[in-house]
């Protein structure tokens, strides 16, 4: 529908019933199913929006304050009791029990909600029902008049909070949160788990952008989230650990998975879940892809990624190792008896930097996942004097403190563009620079010098920042004439990585991006091969775990709903939505998010113990009582 | 120390008390229903909500729950904190009715038509008074909230009790505001949240006086030996 009937979003008040033309454009953004289906109307956290003016408001403002009942946790009085008393006022009405100062009162009761609930949640939630009493007088005032009934409304109900929205895998980290504070951190554990099957994992080297959409920034800083989801998992962890649910009931269809990162575990474990028969073909001698070949030690113990591993494992997950599938056979696979195949191969081959003198096999010059690779497989690394590494991203950085800790005196990163462009997580590079690791911004490689098959020196060249190109950050531009010669004894090439993926054999070629990643189609997961779903840095070029994660998760649904026939309800997309804007006032309390130690620098270096420390379980506690609980309810229905 | 006005007085306050503190010292009444000197604040009864004004804007807030600030003024009784302390009350008294508790502060709010004579019910009202007490003076957590939210499918929030840790000391049934925790003594057994403890004679005078579970679990938290705390107060 093109234009708006009635919208309330924002407290911006746009009433167009009798026929306006008000195009939804102009409308200040709201949210909307993300397939692109049409919406007749919905009431969310912020307004109430009509595309169709002959919704039925009354009825749809009755479910949605069942919906958001439901999010009423009742740790404070006034939210429950008040959601509680709207209802019955609404049965009453609807009872023909009632009479016009039910509405007063519902809109009393909606105001002092507002103002006096202790969480966003019930702080923000109730305006849009004031927004439909007072613009939807007389549909109110039939049914306190028991003119009009309430109707069993054919809705959907979507809960988010600006956090989750940031969560590529969309974990309800309120609802975490909530159970850490309420002591209850099994129950937290198997909350995160419903969508991030590696929390021990991603509770350390997660990149976290729902901190960053914390709405606690704007008051003090942003809750510790990762940590939080860290103390969940090692609170588990000390115990003995808990096994993971079983399957409810056995399906008969086997799904193989090449490659056990995380995009694979995922896949797995909700695969099998679900009941499925699920065999994971790894190349490598262990299971965790990237996330046990790339990452080093002292970030993330490598106990810590088997017990989840074993974990998956335990609920009946098979996992071949040392099973390297060059050759993906689909028709052979459906033989064996596999239904349908998931490639998550990961991005494991360096990107070449495109110099002069760039020979692979010259030693003393190597690919930084390789590096990573090897020394994690236990390949000895012979530390010499001074090493370079080329690069900006958490690969580049992996790389060097890892070579201080074998024993380079030396380390230096060498980045194209200037920290504020660099992709690497700030903390990383914050602890690099802690560590004596020196970065040399603006400037980049020009020239390989070999000599007798020998890495022999490096020449650079120093950058400028022109205009941006298309990823928003400024294109750097050689200075003519600034080549210099940089002395090192080895240099690792850390500039991004990319998919070696399988040869498929099926009745077409496997679809692929140009830049070597396969193509899929995000609805189904699936890539244009019938019955075979990819996902993983394989599908998006090298990402972060929580991407991987979700992938996983998404293609298991994926993969359930091809081999069940079904699909998938639509969700709404809040593109253009700012979820942490509410109407919803009150005074906030600053307080600092709790700290967590560190090991210190000059001793750290010397080894590959865990860096950071985690929360105790009361500091879990205190730290999860600053989360201000932003759960969004949206209820909406489909245009019939 | 920081300056402060309340109620149109000018006062220095200690950094990091709490609006409800300050105004306690200053004999300025504010209702709560759920706040315990000795325990942290929870912010949940929504009874001592007091309006305050920082950077020019006036805005309500728990006072339990919220420190002083350097150059913050504070109403107790505005017209705005006085309707939304009241709003709180009747609707704490909707949903526990015949709780006296209850009744009392909805009485003593202003809130209308609430019956005279004392309510007869003992509702749990999720002021959780005793988690915090279990778990911050305790030390055990044997109680916790159970709230709701998304994926946590209960119908009603609740304070779960873990038999396995609590010693039966009985402080939650002290604190308890309604007597919904009810403590039972027969010969030499107390029953709190169902479960049965067996009492010890003090070595003196041989009354029952407190649990063998929560003497263990004295003896063990201290290093006192068991044998020199089985003597009661009024006998040591």
């Amino acid at each position: 529908m093109e234009r708006v009937a009635f919208s309330s979003w924002n407290g911006k008040v746009i009433d167009d019933r009798k026929g306006g033309t008000t195009k939804t454009s102009k409308v200040v953004s709201y949210p909307k199913p993300a397939n692109g289906e049409k919406m007749a109307a919905l009431m969310g956290w912020n307004g109430l929006v009509l595309e169709d003016p002959k919704a039925d408001v009354v009825s749809l403002t009755y479910n949605y304050i069942k919906e958001a009942r439901k999010i009423s946790c009742g740790e404070c009085s006034v939210c429950m009791i008040g959601f509680d008393k709207i209802l019955d006022l609404f049965d009453n009405m609807a009872t023909g029990k009632g009479d016009k100062s039910d509405l007063t009162e519902i809109a009393a009761i909606a105001k002092y909600v507002a103002a006096n609930s202790k969480c966003s949640f019930g702080r923000s939630s109730l305006y849009p029902v004031q927004d439909a009493l007072k613009y939807f007088k007389d549909d109110f005032l039939e049914l306190a008049k028991g003119e009009r009934k309430i109707e069993a409304l054919k809705y959907d109900v979507t809960v988010t909070a600006p956090c989750m929205e940031a969560c590529p895998a969309k974990l309800d980290i309120p609802g975490y949160i909530e159970l850490i504070r309420n002591n209850r951190f099994d129950n937290s554990l198997d909350l995160i788990r419903e969508r991030c099957i590696l929390p021990g994992t991603t509770g350390r080297v997660c990149t976290h952008p729902c901190e960053d959409a914390c709405v606690r920034n704007d008051v003090d800083e942003s809750l510790s989230i990762r940590l939080l989801k860290r103390a969940a998992a090692d609170v588990d962890l000390e115990s003995g650990g808990s096994a993971l649910p079983a399957p409810r009931f056995e399906k008969d269809e086997k799904v193989a998975i090449i490659g056990a990162g995380p995009a694979g575990l995922a896949a797995a474990y909700n695969l099998r879940l679900k009941g499925y028969g699920v065999t994971i073909f790894e190349a490598l001698p262990y299971a965790g892809g990237m996330a046990v070949v790339g990452i080093p030690e002292y970030r993330l113990p490598a106990t810590v990624l088997s017990h989840e591993i074993d974990l998956i494992k335990r609920m009946g997950v098979e996992i071949r190792l040392n099973q390297k599938v060059d050759n993906l056979d689909v028709e052979k696979l459906k033989k064996d008896g596999f239904d349908a195949v998931y490639i998550a191969v990961g991005a494991h081959k360096g990107n070449p930097m495109g110099v002069e003198g760039e020979d692979q096999s010259c030693e003393g010059f190597v690919d930084g996942v390789e590096f990573l690779r090897d020394f994690n497989l236990g390949k000895p690394i012979d530390a010499k004097k001074k090493v370079v590494i080329v690069g900006g991203g958490n690969v580049a950085f992996d790389c060097a403190r890892s070579c201080l800790r074998l024993g380079f005196k030396e380390v230096e990163i060498v980045y194209r563009r200037s920290r504020a462009e660099m992709p690497a997580n700030d903390d990383e590079i914050d602890a690099a620079l802690e560590e004596g690791i020196k970065i040399n911004f603006l400037t980049n490689p020009s020239k390989i010098i070999v000599k007798d098959s020998k890495l022999d020196c490096c020449e650079c060249i120093k950058m400028k920042l022109g205009k941006p190109d298309e990823s928003g950050r400024r294109r750097p531009e050689p200075v003519k004439g600034s080549e210099f010669i940089m002395q090192t004894d080895m240099l690792i090439c850390a500039i991004g990585q990319k998919p070696e993926l399988p040869v498929v054999k099926a009745d077409k070629a496997l679809d692929v991006e140009r830049w070597g990643t396969v193509k899929i189609d995000p609805a189904t997961q699936m890539t244009n091969v019938d019955g075979v779903f990819a996902g993983g840095d394989c599908v998006l070029g090298p990402a972060t775990l929580i991407e991987a994660l979700d992938m996983g998760n998404k293609a298991a649904r994926g993969i359930d709903n091809y081999l069940q026939g079904a699909s998938t309800n639509g969700d709404l997309s809040f593109d253009g939505v700012d979820l942490a804007a509410t109407r919803g006032g009150g005074y906030l309390v600053k307080e600092s998010a709790r700290k967590v130690d560190f090991l210190n620098p000059k001793k750290r270096i010397k080894n590959f113990e865990e860096v950071e420390g985690g929360f105790a379980p009361s500091a879990a506690m205190t730290e999860a009582g600053r989360c201000l609980r932003c759960y969004r309810v949206v209820v909406w229905q489909k245009e019939q | 120390m920081v300056n402060i006005v309340i109620d149109g007085r000018k006062v220095k306050a200690k950094e990091e008390s709490t609006i409800l503190e300050v105004a306690q010292d200053l004999n300025i009444y504010i209702p709560t229903l759920c706040y315990h000197e000795e325990l942290s604040s929870f912010g949940a009864c929504r009874l001592c909500t007091v309006e305050v004004k920082t950077n020019g804007k006036w805005q309500l807030a728990s006072s339990c729950t919220t420190p002083v600030e350097d150059g913050m003024e504070v109403q107790v009784n505005s017209d705005t904190a006085k309707e939304t302390r009241k709003a709180a009350a009747a609707l704490l008294l909707y949903k526990y009715p015949d709780t006296e508790a209850v009744r009392e502060i909805a009485r003593e709010l202003g809130v209308e038509a609430v019956p005279a004579e004392a309510g007869t019910a003992h509702d749990c009202i999720l002021c959780g008074m005793c988690v915090r007490t279990c778990q911050e003076i305790v030390g055990v957590s044997a109680l916790s909230f159970r709230d709701r939210g998304p994926n946590r499918d209960i119908e009603e929030p609740e304070i779960e009790f873990d038999p396995n840790v609590c010693i039966g000391c009985g402080s939650c049934a002290f604190v308890c505001p309604t007597g919904f925790i009810q403590l039972e003594h027969e010969d030499d057994k107390r029953t709190i949240w169902n479960k049965v403890f067996k009492m010890v004679p003090c070595k003196v005078c041989g009354r029952y006086f407190a649990p063998e579970d929560q003497l263990r679990y004295i003896s063990r938290t201290t290093g006192v030996a068991y044998s020199n705390l089985t003597t009661c107060t009024n006998c040591r």
